[in-house]
């Protein structure tokens, strides 16, 4: 049963590169997607009685490849195929020929993959299979500088895939299986001297799939590529960055006995600052998007480490919210890449300055662009104020006000970015008076979704996760109006220091190359091997 | 824990490829030097199963062996030759990328590349 989630979308994607221009063979596809996402969603649901696993091949042993699927699997694998359906429906009537659909099932596959394998040699090599796929797609229409953050982005990952395998290696030695579950009863046979080694590579791996400082330099390129069709950036920085996240949550526990969140506590928040600051300097609007999603990344990263928290020993508050940031991100993210994909074909710029008045020239855009901003932002009823509730409700003064000051620093960049809302519209001559229904109603759907997932925050949250969490009233208005003071103090630095700031301009343009890129890597390594190996030593 | 001879050489020659990857500017040598830390990461792999005086796990005389103790495991060499076969893709992937970037930028010098981007 399990091993159809994988293969439906790779017998989808073979059919649609054989029969590519057929219309009502991409017709199958989206009944096919249809389909996939109601199985997931019958998974999901089926986990909630506990976990399903299947033994490829019925080898009933150590030597078996297991696919396992518990509560969170399955919430990613229905966050996979909702994500790949809108996608699948927003680039239906597109004409990026039959490679674009062939590779987008193929990444499915992959993606739904990584969330099933019990064995880290699988994910080994669906990550590599992903990387290759992404590697591709975001060079898809062959643009010139868009060449170099395709290799960019393929050489860095596959030097990172180096580690985790040697990081394997040292597993495998130690424990004789690479089979999770397994390998957690056994790993606590083992010294924590022993340990180190491999848990610093493999979360060096981690740690640049997710973008976190010092390794985030493939991230705008990747995410923000002028190459890629909005679709794909879209899964990128809603999904495919997530997928790690979600490895990131399974070697946690995995690695209980090494495993330093208060490391990765003060990395989320570097990285949540440097992620704004370097959104709040770009002017390009899929640039801030990426940018803002390094940011984001720091923040979720934050969230679950707060507390010491794992998922597999115990929930606190601020986990849940780090997960439920996870899902909501997703959703805005998504949305605000689908439309800055629509903006940028309409008015033929990506110039956050140069795209005036959305809401008059595209009101529905511009409807679903201001819900998701409110979304990311944190605004009243919203999703994205419901995580942040959640986010902070263990963390101690010193934290929380850190937190603040990151969700300010959000709000600082989209007022930047909101500024495309407003104004009269300049648009070329050859913009298209109406915009395809299917892009505005997916695009819609997104916006409507943070709004709703707002305000049904705690359902959403019991539904997704099978956990009940309360709201306190009197907590919930307290941050309203901390909300409301921060987005005073935000319009007001806009307006006053972003605007014409010299070093904002000056950072904008800061890039490292390949060779920095790879230095900061062994950087990385060595620093979390100190991190773990000395400081944390027991 | 024992430590291989093979193992030592593996990591040696995993963190001098690392060390190759910073100092070289040219894109061909980059991608060399990614292809020797595949190897390394795949003889690292290789070497557990591997103990000296201990017997291939395959061949006509596992049969007269008498414990299990005594033959390799075998299940390194599994999942390696999945491994290499995906190295292969993806170095041939890389020399492609390669060859693409060096048509567009006509250079191999990862510097000059980067800051011939930046032009419009």
């Amino acid at each position: 049963m399990l091993t159809n989630f994988v293969i439906i979308p790779i017998l989808v994607a073979v059919f649609l590169y054989l029969f590519p221009l057929n219309k009502s063979a991409r017709f199958l596809a989206l009944l096919a997607q249809l389909g996939l996402t109601a199985a997931a969603f019958w998974l999901f649901l089926e986990t909630r009685q506990g976990e399903i696993f299947l033994s490829i091949g019925s080898y009933h042993s150590v030597l078996g490849i297991y696919l396992r699927a518990d509560l969170l699997s399955a919430m990613f694998i229905f966050l996979t195929a909702i994500f790949f359906l809108v996608a699948t429906i927003y680039s239906f009537h597109e004409d990026f020929g039959r490679l674009f659909w062939f590779l987008m099932f193929i990444w499915q596959a992959a993606l739904i993959g990584i969330f099933l394998a019990a064995d880290l040699f699988n994910i080994f090599v669906l990550m590599e299979v992903s990387a290759v796929i992404v590697a591709v797609l975001i060079m898809y229409n062959r643009l010139k500088r868009s060449m170099y953050d395709g290799i960019i982005y393929f050489a860095v990952n596959i030097i990172l895939m180096q580690f985790y395998l040697f990081g394997l290696g040292y597993i495998y030695r130690l424990t004789g299986t690479v089979d999770m579950y397994l390998m957690s009863e056994r790993i606590h046979a083992y010294h924590y001297n022993y340990l180190m080694l491999p848990y610093a590579a493999i979360m060096t791996f981690i740690a640049l799939k997710c973008a976190l400082v010092p390794l985030f330099a493939w991230l705008p390129k990747a995410h923000g590529s002028a190459a890629a069709p909005p679709a794909v950036s879209a899964i990128l920085s809603g999904l495919h960055i997530k997928s790690t996240i979600y490895l990131f949550i399974r070697f946690q526990d995995l690695f209980e006995l090494v495993a330093s969140t208060q490391f990765f506590l003060i990395l989320g928040i570097i990285t949540g600052v440097f992620g704004f600051v370097m959104a709040i300097a770009q002017t390009d609007i899929k640039l801030i998007l990426a940018y803002h999603t390094i940011s984001q990344v720091g923040l979720i990263f934050t969230a679950l480490s707060i507390a010491d928290a794992t998922y597999l020993g115990g929930f606190t508050y601020s986990f849940v919210g780090g997960l439920y940031h996870i899902f909501n991100h997703a959703l805005f993210k998504g949305g605000l890449f689908l439309s800055a994909g629509v903006l940028a074909a309409a008015y033929g710029t990506r110039n956050v300055y140069k795209i005036r008045g959305v809401f008059r020239a595209y009101p529905v855009i511009g409807a679903a662009t201001a819900m998701a901003i409110f979304g990311i932002i944190g605004a009243p009823f919203f999703n994205g104020s419901i995580s942040k509730y959640f986010m902070v409700s263990d963390a101690d003064t010193l934290l929380n006000g850190v937190l603040i000051f990151m969700s300010l620093g959000t709000i600082v960049s989209f007022v930047k970015y909101s500024n495309i809302l407003f104004g009269k519209p300049e648009l070329p001559e050859d913009a298209p008076r109406k915009l395809p229904i299917l892009q505005q109603t997916m695009v819609l759907l997104m916006g409507v979704l943070c709004f709703l997932s707002g305000i049904f925050g705690v359902q959403t949250i019991q539904f997704l996760f099978d956990i009940t969490v309360y709201i306190d009233l009197w907590g919930y208005i307290e941050k309203t109006l901390i909300f409301f003071a921060s987005l005073a103090v935000g319009v007001l630095i806009y307006k006053y220091y972003v605007k014409e700031s010299a070093f904002l301009k000056r950072i904008k343009n800061v890039e490292m190359g390949f060779r920095t890129m790879v230095f900061s890597i062994g950087a990385f390594f060595t620093t979390i091997l100190l991190v773990v190996g000395v400081f944390y030593q027991p | 824990m024992r430590v291989e001879l093979a193992e030592l050489f593996a990591v040696i020659m995993f963190f001098i490829s690392f060390y190759g990857l910073i100092v070289t500017r040219n894109i061909i040598k980059s991608v060399i030097f990614i292809i020797i830390m595949e190897a390394a990461a795949i003889m690292f792999f290789l070497s557990i199963g591997y103990r000296s005086g201990i017997l291939a796990p395959i061949g006509p005389n596992l049969a007269e062996v008498e414990s299990w103790a005594y033959i390799a495991d075998p299940f390194p060499q599994a999942l390696m030759i999945t491994a290499i076969v995906i190295g292969l893709s993806v170095t041939t992937i890389l020399l492609i990328m390669t060859i693409t970037i060096t048509r567009e930028y006509k250079t191999t010098d990862w510097d000059t590349i980067k800051i011939r981007s930046l032009e419009k």
